[in-house]
């Protein structure tokens, strides 16, 4: 089994290295997600400690339910926090900012302080610009730290070192003293969360305390149980991770076409082996084995190499993933990667799985020929019959059934029928390129003859000689293929549609928002005073406030915004699903508790216009009627949209988190701008034109999805390598034909010509094969798996520009992948090869 | 009008009246595993146009190498091999090809034709390498030549194994070669069918005038060669025109 692998060492290795990449994509995402999602996790749950509840609400807590709390008659631990984020100017890291009560807890710090605290730390423990760090941040007593919080920038001073933890990610935090919080995040009479340690051995059950509590408390105040938002951000990303782990297979799909190549050339080649072994005494079953004990080799080799690869990829991966959740989903900071027992186990499991898969059908069939059969001559050439008819059938079913798998709604909010509808897609491509393989290879070999000489006849009859192996190569680059095009469509409409949404739903002339890292769960304030200022200023025709608010709309996060809807110049006709105009909708909004909700949110709760929302607001619960849904590509959490006055009757903070400039008619844009600025010097805010906004989006838009191009790289390289280790074997199993066309008058570069054309014509049949397939796992990537997993709406549209330039990449990469079995082609021996029988 | 010289004429002479194909005592030697192994031994043979030359020995008796050093597939370790008075190991890799597609035919034992292929398309495939125009017109006369005209579209697969070797024979002609290399043409073939192959090589000698040497264990082959050479571990034991 291990020799005639050996013999073909490089062959060998390219299988070993395709398995290796494929393994080593899906350990990595898992790893980088992992990482990125674990970050979230213990961010905000730093020093949260072991309570039992959390109380939150809507725009904060009033913090006069602290006291409600501390009154119950029942020894409750109660542990008001302020979370929220700084950033230290000096390295432009954004960390959480957490407020805790120093004063009741301070026994508790002193005692968990990881070293000598300065002198005077308890003496100014509420000190408005006392701040406690971990020790592993690198500060030492007495530092002073610059810190940006909101739209201001203040010194604050290190007063004692917390000890850190093993996580790295937990030792990013900045503590101070809750009061101090509440002024330097200007969330006043407000807590974001209150922690909740019930008496041990109470003898009551957790609902019923929940029970309890809830009735002690405001209608809008909520009770969970600790965990609740980490649990609820899992939720919400879980969507996200899936989607990933599933695009990280492809490129072990692609791996399987070519181990099932390699183990049906093998089958081939020891044919004779086969039957000399089996007139020895050798059962079906130990054949069976001995080919599935070689693809099982390759798995394990692949998966060892995977381990480090894997963890290499996921370094690149994690930082792109991180940025990816922070734009769209919640604040994160990559953990530390773990390469644990699990992920190991994992990359055996896959390795060895997909290879025992893809191996499976030529080992059986190696173990079903008999003895006398086997040890035929004649049998040298890879010529294993293929069924065309009736796999061409069996492609029309297989379609068939993949266009009904396409229709049936997302179970459990996973778009499990799309995944089905893709595979299916998949299969009946790889069903129906035999016949096409066939029929292009045989129509085109003509024309090809006069174009390109006689190689590209002598080639195109190879091709078609061995179709079942050029078929599996061309399945295995047009699913690589299929995947960048599907994907490249899909984001190239998505791209499309967001620029086109811009364009209608970012009307104003300049955009302000605080300095600091954006991101989709932080909303720092703009100060009050300055967007005054800035309203009065000459030149300045309105000045729409935007807020936001963080909320958990049924066990998921969403945002809570309010805008100035009077201005009316948002939302434009085409920005509601019902294509009313914004007159009628915005309205509707003035009026009364009515809200527009983004259509990312609708999918998400399945609601629609009419239906009505039950929304916490302060210390109320209010129904809300859905007057229509919105378009929004800014974010995938969700939005409910109030009118500003409407908000500020339930939550009268009237800071805002952006605002929205427009100009009066004739006003000099960079002259305004240059007011504002002025205006807002000793505020940290951002000011934006409309084209800087458009600009920066993008900039996102291709930085969220630059990871998938990753993933449809290695599946390209994989398919790629596959082509060139298919060739090798077939320049090793007709090499007696090469030796024969230099005995009759080929010469040399007649040879090598006619291995590229032959790379070539894979090429050019795998983008026809990968285009079609591509299209249609387009059309279920945007109309079926991102809309049952995102719930956007995405209009079709052709990025051709990109298209081309990949199909192009990939094309020439082929022929390119032909060089070196040419080259072996060429140095074969003809007299040797010719006389070997 | 310009007359030759002196000298260029003797040449010219010398050409003409030289064998077509000269091996002057030509030795192969091959290294295996370190040691060296002489397959053919100080040969010295000529063959001139339209001879029929049968060589004749046990398997490994350097038969094979010498057919494959006369067509220039193969160059002697030393000593020479003329082919028209040129000597093969002069020749680059460029120089050898044209000398393959224009002089040389060669014919194997196993037939050798490409599956994929039809059988014209077989026999017009050294035309279509040395990209001769008209190749297609040139295989059918080849092939009506060997009366399999009209198989012409068949697969290899679908004739027998005479058909097959005669469809080879077509394709080692199809360029009229000025020397034919057989090597065991009649291995593969039951008695009639070798004869009727034979007698197509005898043919090709006296009516096409082509040199043919042909590789045998066949006892009738003696019969109509017009040398046969007895060959014994590389060297020549001995040499009879019957």
């Amino acid at each position: 089994m291990l020799r005639p692998m050996w013999r073909e060492k490089t062959r060998l290795l390219l299988t070993v290295f395709a398995v290796a990449l494929g393994v080593s994509v899906v350990l990595a995402i898992h790893l980088a997600g992992n990482a990125a999602a674990g970050s979230f996790q213990s961010s905000m749950e730093t020093l949260a400690g072991d309570s039992d509840f959390e109380v939150t609400a809507a725009g904060g807590v009033p913090d006069n339910v602290v006291g409600v709390l501390a009154q119950l008659p029942y020894a409750l631990r109660v542990s008001p926090r302020m979370e929220d984020h700084a950033m230290v100017v000096s390295t432009g890291h954004t960390v959480p900012l957490i407020g805790v009560d120093l004063v009741g807890e301070s026994n508790d710090i002193q005692g968990k302080a990881a070293g000598p605290l300065a002198p005077d730390a308890l003496e100014h423990l509420t000190d408005a610009d006392s701040i406690w760090m971990p020790q592993a941040s690198g500060h030492k007593l007495g530092d002073h730290l610059r810190l940006l919080i909101n739209d201001h920038e203040r010194e604050y001073t290190v007063r004692g070192l917390l000890p850190s933890s093993g996580m790295s990610v937990a030792n990013r935090y900045i503590l101070m003293d809750i009061a101090a919080a509440q002024i330097a995040t200007a969330k006043r009479n407000r807590v974001d969360r209150i922690l909740l340690k019930l008496p041990e051995h109470s003898g009551v059950g957790i609902d019923e305390w929940r029970t309890r509590l809830r009735a002690a408390l405001p209608a809008g105040v909520e009770v969970n149980p600790q965990g609740s938002r980490t649990d609820a951000n899992r939720r919400m990303l879980s969507a996200f991770r899936w989607n990933l782990q599933i695009l990280s297979y492809v490129a072990l799909v692609v791996g399987a076409f070519l181990i099932y190549n390699t183990i049906s050339v093998s089958v081939v080649r020891r044919r004779h082996e086969i039957g000399i072994v089996r007139a020895l005494g050798a059962d079906r079953r130990l054949v069976l084995a001995a080919f599935l004990g070689e693809a099982i080799c390759f798995g394990i080799a692949g998966s060892l190499l995977a381990l480090p690869l894997g963890r290499l990829m996921a370094a690149g991966a994690v930082h792109l993933l991180a940025a990816t959740v922070d734009a769209l989903y919640v604040s994160s900071r990559p953990g530390s990667l773990a390469l644990t027992w699990g992920s190991v186990a994992l990359s055996f499991v896959v390795g060895i799985g997909v290879v025992i898969a893809s191996a499976l059908s030529p080992a059986r069939e190696a173990a079903s020929v008999s003895p006398v059969e086997a040890m035929a001559r004649g049998q040298r050439e890879y010529s294993a019959q293929v069924h065309r008819s009736r796999d061409l059938w069996i492609a029309l079913v297989l379609a068939f059934a993949g266009v009904l798998a396409s229709q049936p709604p997302a179970i459990a909010g996973k778009p499990l029928f799309g995944y089905l509808s893709a595979l299916l897609l998949i299969a009946a491509s790889a069903m129906a390129v035999p016949s096409l393989v066939y029929a292009v290879s045989r129509a085109a070999a003509p024309l090809l003859h006069k174009l390109l000489g006689v190689e590209a006849l002598l080639a195109s009859r190879s091709l078609t000689a061995s179709l079942r192996r050029t078929a599996v190569l061309v399945g295995a680059l047009s699913t690589a293929i299929a995947m960048m095009t599907s994907v490249g469509i899909m984001v190239g409409s998505f791209r499309q549609t967001v620029v086109t949404w811009m364009d209608s739903q970012l009307p104003a002339d300049l955009y302000l928002s605080p300095a600091g890292d954006p991101a989709a769960d932080r909303h720092p304030t703009i100060s009050l005073e300055l967007t005054d200022k800035i309203q009065k200023l000459p030149g300045v025709s309105g000045v729409d406030r935007f807020r936001a608010y963080e909320i958990v709309y049924q066990g998921m996060p969403a945002m809570l915004a309010s805008a100035d809807t009077k201005l009316s110049r948002y939302y434009r006709a085409s920005g509601f699903l019902s294509h009313r105009s914004p007159e009628q909708v915005l309205g509707t909004l003035q009026a009364g508790n009515n809200a527009i909700v983004s259509e990312p949110f609708a999918n998400k709760h399945h609601v629609k216009a009419g239906d009505t929302l039950s929304l916490a607001l302060g210390a109320k619960v209010e129904p809300f009627k859905i007057a229509d849904v919105f378009y929004d590509y800014g974010s995938e959490r969700g939005t409910i949209l109030l009118d500003r006055s409407v908000m500020l009757r339930y939550l009268p903070d009237p800071a805002a988190s952006n605002l929205a400039v427009y100009l009066s008619p004739g006003a000099d844009m960079e002259m305004v701008r240059q007011e504002i600025e002025k205006a807002a010097s000793g505020y940290a805010v951002l000011v934006f034109s409309n084209r800087d906004l458009r600009s920066q989006a993008i900039r996102i838009f291709d930085q969220t999805f630059a990871i998938t191009y990753a993933l449809e790289a290695v599946a390209i390289l994989v398919a790629i390598m596959g082509v060139a280790g298919s060739l090798m074997s077939i320049v090793i199993d007709r090499r007696r034909e090469f030796g024969l066309l230099r005995f009759i008058g080929a010469s040399m570069p007649q040879v090598r010509k006619l291995i590229l054309v032959e790379a070539g014509i894979i090429g050019i049949l795998s983008n026809v094969a990968g285009i079609i397939l591509g299209v249609a796992l387009s059309l279920v990537l945007i109309f079926v798996i991102n809309k049952q997993s995102f719930g956007w709406t995405i209009q079709f549209h052709w990025p051709v520009a990109i298209l081309l330039g990949g199909l192009t990449v990939v094309y020439v990469a082929t022929v390119l992948a032909g060089l070196y079995p040419a080259r072996i082609a060429q140095r074969l021996n003809p007299i040797e090869v010719v006389h070997e029988e | 009008m310009h007359l030759p010289s002196p000298v260029a004429v003797a040449e010219i002479e010398d050409r003409l009246t030289a064998p077509l194909l000269s091996l002057e005592d030509v030795t192969k030697l091959y290294v295996n595993e370190g040691q060296s192994v002489s397959a053919v031994k100080q040969v010295s043979l000529a063959v001139a146009a339209g001879e029929f030359v049968a060589l004749v020995g046990r398997s490994g008796c350097g038969k094979s190498t010498l057919l494959n050093l006369a067509g220039a597939m193969d160059f002697p370790t030393s000593g020479q091999v003329l082919l028209e008075g040129t000597s093969t190991s002069s020749l680059n890799d460029r120089q050898l090809t044209r000398l393959r597609r224009e002089r040389v035919g060669f014919i194997f034992q196993s037939f050798q034709l490409l599956q994929t292929l039809s059988v014209i398309e077989n026999v017009e495939l050294p035309l279509l390498l040395a990209g001769v125009a008209n190749a297609r017109a040139l295989a059918m006369e080849r092939l009506a030549w060997v009366e399999l005209d009209t198989y012409a579209d068949r697969l290899p697969h679908q004739l027998s194994g005479g058909q097959m070797q005669r469809v080879a024979i077509a394709r080692a002609l199809v360029h009229a070669p000025r020397l034919l290399l057989a090597d065991e043409p009649t291995g593969n073939l039951d008695t009639t069918t070798g004869d009727v192959v034979l007698e197509l090589l005898r043919r090709v000698a006296s009516e096409q005038k082509a040199a043919v040497v042909m590789a045998t264990h066949s006892v009738e082959v003696t019969a109509i060669a017009d040398l046969v050479v007895r060959m014994r571990d590389g060297e020549i034991a001995e040499m009879v025109r019957p």
